[in-house]
């Protein structure tokens, strides 16, 4: 197992940190876009970590797979999202199952509850730092928890693919990446899952006039 | 000392006893009453710092002929603290009886209620000193009982009667948990004398000493008021005369933070696992956290101030309850110094408490009213009141620096040592509750600027306030010594730790006063000078000085212009006292933040002209915010009750031979049991 | 004990003095963001000195507390800001109290403009008020969290302990996130602790928007201008804090006048910063509705109780 330099294991987590800030940002926010955009700098922050794990444990298919996030989560989904949002003319979520605040609190007492559950693990061995694995397992908790929290299909997107870089950090910190074909292959998923998904909400907004997903309820007669 | 403790007894039986059998007027029966009780309670004072200082506990006792009940006094440093306690707020409720009971005159018998008033002092004096379980059961008992009596004294009111029994049976829940607790120690120990209960023969098992821990935490708290306990409380404090809403709030609800440590820290000689601190920590932040909501809330202003009751209470026991944590991790001095926070804090409230509740006994007197909405402007009728009242509310809003700063800060600082223990969830727990804390603060803040600022600025918002006048003499001397001693254990902690510092030391097994006291006595430093420190009278010397040169820039940079009085501008029509902010509009943003707790319902009924639409003829406007307690608790337990009742009815037949027969079971099972 | 006294005299000075001149930077930096001139950075020296000179006019409806409100907020603003560091790191004054009796001290403040809202029977005071206890009493739970925080990487809760040994590297080293955690929360605090965009806004007298303004509206003369001052004084007190907490660089460590003299341009630069900053978000973000402002607070209170989670985590 290699040994790390303090500082470089200190600057992922400070990165995996600020993902998870993100993450309490995208809880905060109302307005669409800016959850969209938030995404975004997520994912950005994400290509980072991606790319300082990349450089300290030298395999070289890290810098690909970052490179991938890059393009597909800071470029692609991102516009997709926007032009869905564009085209529904829906820009900000007005009511929600959970309030801010109580939403905040909840994604608080996940990250307790995602350190807790990590303590344990943590000292097995080959991971790269003390605490991203945590932070990752607490990204995917508040990615579930925003997709049961919002009632719009586009937020609940972008709580799907918050817990997809959730379990990307976790990867990555975890066991030094996946392999490559691996990672290709839930690339495309997600990829695809985004497409399949921004279809699935203009449908909605044509069939219910609504994207509220809880409209679906009404499909069981 | 003996003679000190004559003299208060006769001081209180004269007072008891003058009143009943002297003249029947009503100035001297309020004097008859209130002169002895001025002298007993003053003795109470004096013997009550020499308990302090004295190295040795004072006993002594009477056998009587009631068997188990030995009539046996101690006079140790913590019953002597809470003697103290008592005592300094009797006698400002007793000087301020003179000049308030005229108030009362024709509704309620003057001569009953001086007699009762010192019967009660009384009873409370010998539930601190009692030395014998049987007796401290007596004391507490007649204690409950002759409070009771004080909260109907207007009978004739219907809130008053309901508020009473209310009052008489959570408090009688509340002794029964006592007696039985009291039953398991006397089960191990043979005996009822304290004594034994410290170190009885045989030790207590693991599970029955959790069982009493739970027992004296619920048969105390329902006297506390710690919440979910709590909710007689803010019924029977406020209805009760002034003077006995302030010694019921200021110090009887000590008496049960006086039984906890009593058990938790005497009897159990600080051995407990760390989830029972944990659970006093947990319940302390709870009432602390809801008693200041619900208080915002409340717009009679003696309500309100029953509800700051709960929160003080809560934050007593958060001193109390993170000592109790770092007593079972053995860290000695966190564990003295979170009950030397809780202590000083238990005096601080009673103090300003009182003050408190004497100054809303003032303004009933002269506007008989208790509304909030009903005041206004008093602060240029009755300026003595209104300062005193701004001392009273700036110590609860524990504002720097009067006496509820300093030891709320200390509160603060024994959560804040918490990262000495070893457990992350615990570590985690303390500083949340700091927070909340914190919050409570504020809240705290926010609900007495609502009750200061709508009840004695602006302008008057009824005829009662235009017509209200100072209040006599004496309850302005009571208040104003009260508001003295508020300021004075504010900015003097160097006097004050060294002397709580004698309550801890015996219980927490060492004397933490040099640790507390830096800089000759000049600042706090808990524990580590490094840490934290905190010199009060640094603070009040330079909030003077820097008010100074405030004055002096204003004087040097603007000349004496003097200033021009003209009329608040209301936008071109003339203000009137209902464009005034009211109490209710003042929480309005807080009832909404805080929507999830309070579950408020607002109704708004507008009664539109005929002719239009657009103009309203008359609007209703009601709100009001959810008991939870009641209706989540207490309301399914009633129901529970009732329907047993109704169902073991069938028993009750009504015929005196089936009663005969009962009897006569009963007698022929127990003798078959005795065999 | 002259040399404590000196010290005390020239941390006032500097912080009368400072004032209004970050007031005048966030105002310029909005004016050049907004493509106007704007006035000079010392326009608001010229603001006081003119308001003392005007003869303030007082409403009849009101009591003692009225004109006793400015002196008593200008004092306990002046005394907080003796607790905090400024161009030195070892304040005289730093044994007098700790960061709980700062937060308090800024409460006696708020505690007394609440109070002087009511005063004047206006519903336009009342309302600033009432807003004022919610906006309070949600900051302080946050403030008190996120410096505890960093205060435990310390082994202090005492400001300027915090700050020395912070320049003097004596801390305990740590993994950065708790700090950004608490720097952030901090910040959001000092914006609505000072009454800034997003959180109120200085510049209007909108009464659906007012807060701070609204409370003081009644007031004129020497009285508005000690008022004006405090609120710049308030302003002062909560960038030295961010600016000598978060990064100490440069603070006098020593007592030799060479030292101080850094410190002390220093200082200036490091608020002036976090001025310009200020300047460039009450440019960037819209006001948030009343009922809005929770969520952004309750952000603060959750990053501080994270920082307070990290550091434990990091350190176990």
């Amino acid at each position: 197992m290699q040994v790390f330099s303090s500082i470089g294991s200190q600057l992922i987590d400070l990165c995996s940190a600020l993902l998870l800030l993100t993450c309490f940002a995208i809880v905060a926010q109302r307005r669409l876009s800016a959850c969209v955009d938030l995404f975004a700098l997520q994912s950005a922050f994400l290509v980072l970590t991606a790319t300082l794990v990349a450089y300290l444990t030298g395999n070289q298919h890290i810098y690909i797979a970052a490179a991938l996030t890059g393009v597909i989560k800071v470029i692609i989904i991102p516009r997709v999202l926007r032009k869905v949002i564009d085209r529904l003319n829906v820009k900000r979520e007005l009511v929600m199952y959970v309030n801010v605040p109580t939403g905040l609190l909840i994604s608080g007492g996940l990250v307790m509850l995602a350190f807790f559950i990590a303590q344990p693990i943590i000292p097995l061995g080959s991971i790269l730092t003390r605490d991203s694995l945590a932070i990752a397992l607490a990204i995917v908790l508040i990615g579930l928890f925003t997709m049961i929290a919002r009632q719009k299909a586009v937020t609940q997107l972008v709580g799907f693919l918050v817990l997809e870089n959730g379990l990307f950090l976790g990867a990555t910190a975890a066991t030094h990446g996946m392999p490559l074909i691996v990672e290709l292959g839930v690339f495309f998923d997600v990829l695809i899952a985004t497409l399949i998904a921004g279809i699935y909400t203009n449908r909605l907004q044509d069939a219910f006039d609504s994207v509220n997903t809880d409209r679906l309820t009404i499909l069981k007669e | 000392m003996l003679n000190l403790l004559w003299i208060l007894l006769a001081g209180y039986g004269a007072g008891i006893l003058l009143p009943l059998c002297l003249p029947r007027r009503p100035e001297a029966q309020s004097l008859t009453a209130g002169v002895p009780a001025i002298v007993a309670t003053s003795a109470g004072v004096v013997l009550g710092l020499l308990g302090l200082t004295s190295s040795e506990p004072v006993t002594g006792s009477l056998a009587s002929t009631i068997p188990l009940l030995t009539l046996a006094i101690r006079l140790d440093s913590v019953a002597a603290f809470f003697l103290f306690t008592i005592s300094v707020v009797g006698l400002a409720a007793s000087i301020y009886a003179i000049g308030y009971l005229r108030h009362l005159a024709g509704r309620a018998s003057i001569a009953t209620l001086g007699a009762l008033f010192n019967a009660y002092l009384l009873a409370m004096t010998f539930v601190v000193l009692a030395d014998n379980g049987v007796f401290f059961l007596l004391a507490w008992e007649l204690m409950s009982l002759l409070s009771y009596f004080l909260v109907v004294t207007e009978h004739e009111k219907m809130e008053v009667r309901y508020a009473g029994l209310f009052y008489l049976i959570m408090t009688h829940i509340g002794t029964a948990f006592i007696v039985m607790a009291f039953l398991i120690f006397f089960q191990s120990t043979g005996s009822f004398s304290f004594e034994t209960f410290r170190q009885p023969g045989q030790p207590l098992t693991e599970g029955m000493r959790n069982l009493v821990f739970l027992l004296v935490l619920i048969g105390f708290g329902t006297k506390a008021g710690i919440v979910p306990l709590h909710v007689w409380l803010p019924y029977a404090h406020p209805v009760a005369p002034s003077h006995v809403s302030a010694v019921m709030s200021g110090v009887m609800i000590k008496t049960a933070i006086y039984g906890l440590i009593r058990v938790y820290f005497d009897f159990f000689d600080g051995q407990f696992p760390w989830w029972w601190g944990f659970t006093v920590l947990f319940l302390g932040t709870i009432s602390a956290l809801l008693g200041v909501m619900y208080a915002l809330m409340e717009h009679d202003l003696k309500r309100l101030l029953a509800f700051h009751s709960v929160e003080n209470i809560g934050i007593i026991l958060l001193g109390i309850g993170a000592g109790m944590i770092f007593q079972s991790y053995g860290l000695k001095e966190l564990a003295a110094l979170g009950l030397l926070a809780g202590i000083y804090h238990t005096i601080n409230h009673a103090l300003f408490k009182a003050l408190l509740f004497l100054g809303a006994g003032s303004l009933l007197y002269a506007t008989h009213t208790r509304n909030m909405e009903e005041y206004g402007g008093l602060l240029r009728r009755m300026p003595w009141t209104g300062f005193f009242f701004l001392i009273g509310a700036v110590s609860i809003s524990a504002l720097p620096p009067t006496n509820g700063f300093v030891s709320e800060w200390l509160v603060f600082q024994s959560l804040f040592l918490s990262f000495q223990i070893p457990t992350v969830f615990l570590k985690l727990m303390l500083p949340i509750a700091a927070a909340i804390l914190a919050l409570t603060g504020v809240l705290a803040l926010a609900c007495f600027a609502k009750a200061f600022g709508i009840a004695f600025l602006a302008q008057p918002r009824s005829a009662h306030a235009r017509h209200a006048q100072e209040v006599p003499v004496p309850m302005r001397i009571a208040m104003g010594f009260l508001a003295a001693f508020c300021v004075a254990l504010g900015i003097a902690p160097m006097v004050v730790v060294p002397l709580v510092d004698r309550v801890v030391a015996p219980l927490a097994g060492l004397s933490i006063e040099r640790k507390v006291l830096a800089l000759d006595g000049w600042a706090l430093a808990p524990v580590n000078v490094e840490f934290s420190s905190l010199s009060t009278p640094m603070l009040a010397l330079l909030l003077a000085a820097l008010a100074m040169l405030g004055l002096g820039l204003a004087v040097a940079l603007g000349g004496r212009l003097k200033a021009r009085h003209y009329k608040t501008w209301g936008c071109g029509i003339n203000l009137t006292p209902q464009m005034e902010y009211t109490a209710t509009g003042f929480v309005q943003p807080i009832k909404r933040v805080f929507s999830t707790i309070y579950q408020p319902t607002v109704k708004l009924e507008t009664e539109f002209l005929d002719e239009s639409r657009y103009f309203a003829k008359r609007r209703r406007f009601e709100f009001h915010i959810e008991p939870i307690f009641e209706k989540y608790l207490y309301d399914p337990l009633v129901a529970f009750f009732a329907t047993l009742a109704g169902r073991l009815k069938v028993i009750q037949a009504g015929s005196l031979h089936l009663y005969l027969t009962y009897i006569f079971i009963t007698l022929i099972a127990l003798l078959l049991l005795a065999v | 004990m002259l040399h404590s006294l000196i010290l005390m005299v020239a941390q006032t000075t500097v912080l009368l003095a400072i004032s209004p001149f970050l007031v005048g930077v966030i105002r310029k930096v909005k004016a050049r963001l907004q493509l106007r001139r704007g006035a000079s950075v010392l326009q608001p020296y010229a603001d006081l000195a003119k308001l003392f000179q005007k003869q303030p006019v007082i409403s009849t409806a009101t009591s003692w507390i009225f004109t006793a409100t400015p002196y008593i907020v200008f004092t306990s603003l002046l005394t907080a800001g003796l607790l905090v560091p400024t161009f030195t790191s070892q304040t005289p004054m730093n044994f007098a109290g700790n960061i709980i009796a700062l937060v308090y001290l800024l409460a006696l403040g708020t505690f007394f403009l609440i109070l002087a809202g009511l005063d004047a029977g206006s519903a336009f005071g009342g309302m600033g008020s009432s807003r004022e206890a919610i906006v309070a009493s949600l900051t302080e739970p946050a403030m008190i969290l996120s410096i505890f925080a960093i205060a435990l990487t310390n082994g202090s809760t005492n400001v300027s302990t915090i700050v020395h040994k912070t320049a003097l590297l004596e801390g305990i080293v740590t993994d950065p996130s708790p700090h950004l955690m608490a720097l952030a929360a901090l910040f959001i605090v000092a914006l609505a602790e000072t009454g800034r965009v997003p959180v109120d806004n200085p510049a209007t007298h909108l009464e659906l928007t007012m807060i701070h303004e609204a409370m003081v509206l009644e007031y004129s003369g020497r009285y508005l201008a000690l008022l004006e001052w405090s609120a710049g004084l308030k302003l002062a007190v909560f960038l030295s804090l961010i600016a000598n907490v978060f990064a100490p660089w440069g603070i006098a460590t020593t007592m030799t006048p060479a030292a101080m003299a850094i410190g002390l341009l220093v200082y200036v630069a490091k608020t002036a910063a976090l001025a310009v900053l200020i300047g460039v978000i009450e440019c960037m973000f819209a006001k948030l509705r009343l009922f809005r402002v929770t969520d952004l607070l309750g952000v603060a209170f959750i990053l501080a109780l994270l920082g307070l989670l990290f550091f434990y985590i990091l350190r176990s």
